[in-house]
């Protein structure tokens, strides 16, 4: 068995299809243009459209067009919003087969590094357990908000970000970047769950989140560990962070803005072994993006545009 | 009947309590003999360490190449449980003169059987579940739980006692493991091609194992000698 593996060759069944990991990249570099916003995904629409056909997708991008990404990530889960249930599901999913990549990304790092300590192996190991629940834990809430396993496209992008083959680099991307990433998520899926009364969603979350602040001390302490006495490495380490936590803003939709959709959990992170300064630093890169409301103009012009060229296909065909 | 508290140091200044021997409450059978030494006793924990850790680290190489989800959450449990053997395997090897160093010390009986492992890690594709679970679910873990109890049997049961513990608890959760491992592949061998499959698979792994003499490089019962 060889070490170190691609993305593309994460093991799926059938329910499962692929997006490309290419619009999350994009999605992190936009700059804070409506134009370019809304240029880059009519670049991209076709690509979106055969991405979700087939998928409970289709509806959402039917209804909003090529930004329905823009708009589902960038507004908050509000259950009182239009169409509340599919963007909860598509949430929901997201962290489904995030969960699946961390099992994965944390089971290759007991594989990729035969020389680590035993003390990483073992603490990898525990991961492994872990993620395994959690996969269980949210394929269960995805049934139980009435969604299921495959429904939407698989991004194995937070996988292709998060793994790299320094092992130092690798605990940065998936035990700091990816799992404090999901800290965020949480922290906002349990507030979430006690605005609408949902205690199964509520509890099991919380014990998700206890479980992901231990996965993120780990990361804490190893890159600490694989970096001692060698500042050119640990510098390496934090500047490989701070790209994976770019990419994992989503273009500001998670970071300390007022208007952030998934605001960054710094409680959380603090107990996880974050340091102030780090938080500060999150902060500001993940605030970097485009304005909410540089994204919701280009998500209506691009909604606008749609409608307006599927109208002109509907004429066409019946005339 | 004497009332002193404690003994004096003549004769007559012995306790009142009642004598009993280490093994009378309750009723203790067991005997001082054993078959391993110290020394041997410390390669065959070497020897099951190396087979814990190398199959931990396949199962965890395997994970993202394998499609069927519930085989990758079910594994997530075994790799985690297979870790903590390799680790407590590791905690008894100061305890048997190995020296405080020794935590992480894992030794190949032999290279066939380092060879075998490598055998068994083998498959890579997806489209391979079969393989990957036949070699440690029919084969190796198995053979592994068959050793421990031999060992636990032949082993001083007064002296290595902390062996057999650690073993038993082991045994105990590997057999869970096999119970899971056999489920999987039943489900999953549908037709009579796939059991072929999975037969083969298991003849081929258990050919290689019995041609390295297993964990400890000394498979027959009958043949069993001090490492």
């Amino acid at each position: 068995m060889k070490r170190f593996i691609p993305h593309e060759e994460l093991a799926r069944d059938s329910r499962f299809v692929r997006q490309d990991p290419a619009q999350a990249t994009v999605l992190a570099s936009l700059p804070d243009d409506v134009d370019t916003v809304v240029n880059v995904f009519e670049q991209f629409g076709p690509l979106i459209e055969a991405g979700v056909r087939g998928t409970s997708a289709e509806p959402l991008f039917d209804e909003l067009g090529p930004g329905f990404m823009i708009s589902v990530l960038n507004e908050p889960l509000d259950p009182e919003a239009g169409a509340a249930v599919p963007r909860l599901l598509l949430r929901m999913h997201g962290i489904f087969v995030g969960e699946l990549q961390a099992l994965e990304g944390a089971a290759r790092s007991i594989w990729d590094f035969p020389d680590a300590p035993w003390e990483f192996k073992m603490n990898m190991a525990r991961q492994c357990w872990d993620e395994a629940r959690h996969i269980q834990i949210f394929e269960k809430l995805l049934i139980h908000l009435g969604g299921h396993v495959g429904m939407f496209p698989e991004s194995t992008f937070l996988f292709e970000a998060a793994c790299s083959d320094d092992p130092a680099m690798r605990v940065a991307g998936v035990n700091r970047g990816l799992e404090g990433l999901a800290c965020d998520v949480f922290r906002d899926m349990i507030r979430f769950a006690e605005k609408t009364d949902d205690e199964v969603m509520k509890q099991a979350v919380d014990y998700v989140l206890a479980d992901e602040i231990t996965h993120v001390r780990f990361g804490s302490e190893w890159v600490k560990e694989f970096t001692k006495n060698d500042p050119e490495h640990f510098r390496k380490t934090q500047d490989f962070r701070r790209e994976v936590d770019k990419r994992f803003s989503f273009g500001g939709a998670r970071s300390d803005r007022e208007d952030a959709a998934i605001p960054i959990a710094r409680e959380d992170r603090l107990e996880a072994g974050f340091t102030e300064e780090e938080l500060e630093e999150l902060a500001q890169i993940s605030g970097e993006g485009p304005s909410k409301q540089t994204l919701m103009t280009a998500a209506k012009i691009l909604h606008d545009r749609f409608k307006a060229s599927q109208a002109a296909e509907t004429t066409e065909a019946t005339s | 009947m004497s009332d002193r508290m404690y003994p004096g140091m003549r004769a007559e200044e012995r306790t009142g309590f009642a004598p009993y021997s280490a093994f009378d409450i309750p009723a203790d059978l067991r005997e001082l003999h054993g078959r391993y030494d110290v020394e041997a006793t410390a390669l065959r924990v070497r020897n099951f360490r190396y087979a814990e850790e190398w199959m931990m680290m396949m199962l965890g190489g395997w994970v993202a190449t394998i499609p069927e989800i519930p085989v990758k959450t079910g594994l997530g449990k075994v790799i985690w449980q297979t870790a903590q053997a390799a680790d407590e395997l590791g905690k008894r090897l100061p305890e048997l003169r190995c020296g405080r160093k020794a935590l992480e010390a894992s030794e190949a009986a032999n290279s066939a059987f380092a060879d075998l492992i490598q055998a068994i890690a083998e498959p890579e594709s997806p489209d391979l579940t079969i393989e990957k679970l036949s070699g440690v679910f029919d084969v190796l873990i198995p053979h592994l739980v068959e050793i421990y109890e031999l060992h636990n049997r032949e082993t001083d049961p007064i002296c290595d006692a902390p062996t057999i513990d650690i073993l038993a608890d082991m045994i105990r959760r590997k057999r869970e493991h096999i119970q899971w491992g056999q489920d999987v592949l039943d489900a999953l061998c549908e037709t009579d091609a796939l059991k072929q499959r999975r037969r083969e698979r298991a003849d081929h792994i258990a050919s290689l194992l019995k041609a390295s003499g297993g964990v400890t490089g000394v498979l027959e019962t009958g043949q069993e000698t001090l490492n």
